[in-house]
């Protein structure tokens, strides 16, 4: 556990296993994950593909519920949320970050970052989080106009502009390239410094690696090493 | 206006070729539903008023002569609340104008006071002044405005055998002939017949019938018993000559009304509901593929905590816009065309005042029906979209299960090219989709078939009943039924080239607990010019005995072939005899029952009579003949053929033919709604897919074949089955609207296939020029990069 944290955990996971399917078609995607995540800290999960990164980011953000195990958040039992309480979950606590931004292609930047903040309690004028990412000057594009780093740009201030506990990140950089990528990077990296918010990226690009606190790897479904980086580094040195 | 709504308009924008295509279908059914029930509503509530507002009787009777002490006889039978009596008699008119002699039924006024039942309404002028001048009349409005008669104008009438002119006092109404149109016609001939009013004394007078009554109206106190008061008064005037008593039902004018109505009620419900059962599943069809094409979408909104009743809520609202703007349409619509044809009622049924009253529980139940259908089909969609766990519904859809097609199977695949072969494929895949896809298809054909079958319907109508029935050129009636000689005096008017006589006489018909009152037909056995013809068609020889009557008739009152019936006659000396039914007869307009002459005369006791002839004319002698016929007092009516003909073609045809080009334009809107909104919706689901196909090197062509390639086959399929459905439902609203007055019959021809199927194919070939002009226009790279 890193020195510079509190001792309360954002998430407290143990035992964390999901099943998919039953009998001989049951698809064991987590078997049994412990780990605890805390406010201010840049957690990178790295594995190849089918490891359980997104099925563990999924079950973190409220998607997907456990099959076995203990999954805290703030001391209270996500696994026994029902629809209605993972909604509120959602909406108040969680920012995703998608592979594939979903955007509305109706709505423009700005637009698309107030769909969220019509509904969630204490939110940031869309305008600030869209100047947060960097994208003052592009509020009024449809994301058709906009290129792949600008979209991606936009879910994260879509993600932040609620204020969220959590920012969860499935591979924002996935499709993207090094120098977008690196620019999208920045924007989660000032977020989680600026905002304190516990941020959690799951790539298979081991370079992130770097920024992070603690890097976890995951293969088949469990956590195989954890690593903590003495000294974060910086989203712009990374390069692959 | 929350930003879901800002993103549900622009959806709506990017989709809104779809979402007209799929309003307009909704509007149509909806228009049509609409416009028949505020018909309905306008008829029935303008009806009830002015019978109410005008006090029309409730019960009815003619009879001989009796005098007028036996009116308070009459008035004291228990359930009786107000007895009219009065004179109701059939003269021969002589018209400015006119090159035949018109017919003129002359009903008395009273001599003191008001009307107490059947009040007039006075259009224009006023009512004969009556004690201080006389030589005056009362015209009924439609006779009036058929001649261009005004108050002031002059008619002459033979009244009992003398000549007279009388001055037009004015131009008027009564709820007793709305329809105004002979007894026992089922068609209007405004030309020459004519319902006139005239002071009691005068017309009582000339036909020497002062204090006495030949026509009786009478209303029923509340709780009296209709058949009760009918049984009373027939027991009372049958020493009078009484024609027997009869009720609303039995009213030529009241009859007719109720039956247009009964038609609108046919045509308001099944083929409305047929428009939005498809628009129902226009909406389904439309609604889910958007969903399936917003996965992403909506996933995220899940995954940023929009919670499920909101995504549900941003879709119904989608459906409502398209409902929204169908209802817009269709109340529009209803409301423009409810008025045009409520301009044509004023054609045949005179009412003070036909206004178009808007049936608003309609409107709320017709926005409800197709809201609920619209809703219920996209539940489904929206239902399994937010379900789908927000994980999963990030990832794009599993690609779906292919198999060789069955008939590919068969190994019949070489004769396929590869296009072909996709297309098969892709209709196997969902064949749920496939088949309601087919279906829509089918019943875009299917309608197209029941308006031109009612116009195929009119046609045979006009051809079989005066054609084929009817092939005299005038038939001349007697004021009185006389001797057979007559026949001869017909055979001597110039220019006669054939005459066959006719005996007429009103009788009551029972079978069971079911009477009706109808005008036996006697005819020679096997006529020449008035025919009795069956459904087959063929020549009906009318034997010896027994009677032959209309296939309608017997079919409401539940008898066939083989079957007695009690004929009471209701002229001259009364009768009940009973009579088997020993033949159908197929016709159109009313009902009859018809018998061979002789055996009609010796069933009278009568000896030899006729009511008149039916005769052939050399129309070269046309001026001479009508002018004899004008001079010979005893002729009573002389109704032309093509007179009536042309009325038929006038009222019954143009109402139904208005109908039919509504229809008719309806339902090829529909057609092209369904078939572009399905080739839409294939197009979006394979644009991909189509890509893809351009990018690894098939030519336009060849991809648009693959799209294409899958609406003709299913347009194919769809074809037959929609000319079966098609049928089938011109046989069903056929079947509703066919009342005892007006029927058509089930005519399907080539030519309305024909039309259905080229309506498809051109909505189809249309349809599929869009598609290769959207598949030309694919963005390849584009198309492969989106998600969708």
């Amino acid at each position: 556990m890193p020195a510079a944290v509190q001792t309360s955990p954002v998430f407290h996971v143990r035992g964390l296993a999901r099943v998919y399917g039953e009998g001989d078609a049951a698809v064991i995607a987590l078997r049994g994950v412990d780990l605890d995540l805390f406010s201010g800290e840049l957690i990178v999960l790295l594995g190849a593909s089918g490891s359980g990164k997104s099925t563990l980011l999924n079950q973190l953000g409220g998607l997907d519920s456990p099959t076995h195990g203990t999954l805290l958040y703030r001391g209270a039992n996500l696994a026994a949320f029902g629809e209605a309480e993972l909604t509120l979950f959602r909406r108040d606590a969680v920012g995703f970050v998608f592979q594939a931004y979903n955007l509305i292609p109706s709505l423009t930047a700005r637009e698309n970052v107030a769909l969220i903040t019509e509904i969630c309690r204490d939110p940031m004028a869309p305008e600030e989080a869209l100047a947060l990412v960097g994208l003052a000057d592009r509020m009024d594009h449809f994301p058709a106009q906009l290129s792949g780093g600008e979209q991606q740009r936009v879910a994260i201030a879509r993600a932040i502009a609620k204020r969220p506990e959590v920012l969860l990140c499935d591979e924002p950089t996935g499709a993207l390239d090094v120098r977008t990528g690196i620019t999208v990077l920045e924007a989660i990296e000032k977020i989680n410094r600026e905002l304190g918010t516990l941020a959690v990226i799951i790539t298979h690009n081991a370079i992130l690696a770097d920024m992070a606190n603690r890097v976890f790897t995951l293969s088949d479904g469990r956590i195989v090493s954890v690593r903590e980086n003495a000294r974060r580094g910086l989203a712009r040195d990374l390069a692959w | 206006m929350s930003l879901l709504d800002t993103k549900l308009l622009r959806d709506l924008r990017a989709l809104r070729s779809q979402a007209i295509a799929v309003a307009l279908v909704m509007a149509c059914g909806l228009a049509m539903m609409i416009m028949t029930r505020s018909l309905i509503l306008s008829l029935a509530t303008t009806r009830d008023h002015y019978y109410e507002e005008h006090r029309f009787a409730d019960v009815f009777a003619r009879l001989k002569r009796a005098p007028n002490s036996v009116r308070e006889e009459l008035a004291a039978i228990p359930g009786v609340a107000h007895v009219q009596t009065g004179i109701a008699i059939q003269v021969t008119l002589d018209v400015p104008g006119l090159a035949e002699p018109a017919v003129g039924l002359i009903n008395s006024l009273p001599e003191r006071g008001e009307q107490v039942l059947n009040r007039l309404h006075v259009r224009s002028g006023r009512l004969p002044a009556g004690r201080t001048t006389v030589g005056e009349l009362a015209v009924g409005e439609a006779f009036a405005e058929a001649h261009g008669l005004r108050p002031g104008d002059s008619i002459a009438a033979v009244l009992n055998g003398a000549k007279e002119t009388f001055r037009l006092s004015g131009i008027v109404l009564s709820p007793e002939f709305i329809f105004e149109a002979p007894p026992g016609a089922a068609l209007p001939d405004n030309k020459t017949y004519g319902v006139f009013w005239m002071p009691y004394r005068e017309l009582a007078t000339a036909f020497q019938l002062y204090g006495a009554f030949n026509n009786v109206s009478l209303t029923l106190a509340p709780g009296a018993s209709e058949p009760a008061v009918i049984a009373a008064v027939n027991r009372l005037l049958a020493p009078y000559g009484g024609r027997g008593a009869y009720g609303r039902i039995d009213h030529a004018s009241h009859r007719r009304v109720d039956d247009e109505i009964r038609v609108l009620v046919g045509l308001s419900v099944a083929f409305p509901l047929v428009f939005l059962s498809v628009a129902a599943f226009m909406v389904n069809s439309v609604m889910s593929r958007q969903i399936a094409l917003q996965r992403e979408q909506i996933a995220m909104l899940k995954a940023c905590g929009f919670a499920n009743r909101q995504v549900g809520a941003h879709y119904f609202k989608f459906s409502l816009a398209i409902v929204a703007g169908g209802v817009l349409a269709g109340a529009l619509g209803g409301i423009v065309l409810g008025h045009q044809l409520v301009e044509m009622y004023h054609l045949f049924f005179r009412f003070p005042q036909l206004d178009f009253q808007l049936d608003a529980r309609v409107l709320v139940f017709a926005t409800a029906a197709s809201a609920g259908a619209a809703f219920a089909g996209v539940a489904g969609a929206v239902r399994r979209a937010v379900r789908l766990p927000p994980a999963e519904a990030m990832r794009p859809e599993a690609p779906a299960n292919f198999q060789p097609s069955l008939v590919e199977r068969l190994g019949l695949a070489r004769w396929f090219s590869a296009s072909l072969r996709m297309a098969l494929r892709n209709i196997q895949r969902r064949p749920v989709r496939s088949a309601l896809t087919c279906l829509a298809l089918a019943l875009a054909t299917a309608i197209l078939i029941v308006p031109n079958s009612f116009r195929d319907g009119i046609a045979y109508v006009i051809d079989f009943q005066w054609d084929v029935v009817q092939r005299q050129t005038v038939t001349l009636s007697l004021v009185e039924p006389g001797p057979a000689r007559a026949l001869s005096d017909f055979k001597h008017l110039p220019g006669v080239v054939w005459a066959e006589p006719f005996r007429f006489v009103p009788i009551e018909l029972r079978a069971g607990p079911i009477t009706r009152r109808l005008t036996l037909q006697g005819l020679p056995e096997r006529g020449t010019l008035s025919r009795v013809i069956d459904g087959e068609p063929r020549q009906l020889t009318l034997p010896p005995r027994g009677i032959v009557m209309s296939a309608k008739l017997a079919e409401v009152m539940q008898i066939k072939p083989g079957d007695e019936v009690v004929a009471r006659v209701l002229e001259g000396r009364e009768r009940e005899i009973a009579v088997p039914v020993v033949g159908l007869a197929e016709d159109f307009a009313g009902t009859a029952a018809y018998m061979e002459l002789d055996a009609l005369n010796r069933l009278l006791l009568e000896g030899d009579r006729v009511s008149g002839a039916h005769v052939v004319l050399d129309r070269g002698h046309w001026g001479e003949f009508l002018s004899a016929v004008k001079r010979t007092p005893r002729i009573a009516g002389c109704i032309i053929k093509d007179s009536l003909r042309e009325g038929f073609r006038k009222t019954t045809a143009e109402s139904i033919g208005l109908l039919q080009k509504i229809y008719l334009l309806f339902a090829t809107i529909v057609a092209f709604g369904i078939i572009y909104n399905s080739a839409r919706i294939s197009l979006s689901e394979r644009a991909r897919e189509l890509a893809t196909l351009r990018v690894l090197g098939f030519s336009r062509g060849e991809v648009g074949a693959v799209l294409v390639g899958e609406l003709v086959l299913l347009t194919l399929a769809a074809l037959p089955l929609g000319l079966v459905i098609g049928s089938g439902f011109a046989k069903g609203i056929l079947t509703a609207v066919n009342t005892e007055t007006v029927r058509l019959p089930l005519v399907l021809t080539p030519a309305n296939y024909a039309f259905a199927v080229l309506v498809v194919a051109v909505a189809s070939a249309a349809s599929a020029l869009f598609a290769a002009r959207k598949v030309a226009g694919i963005d390849l790279v584009g198309a492969l990069k989106a998600i969708d």
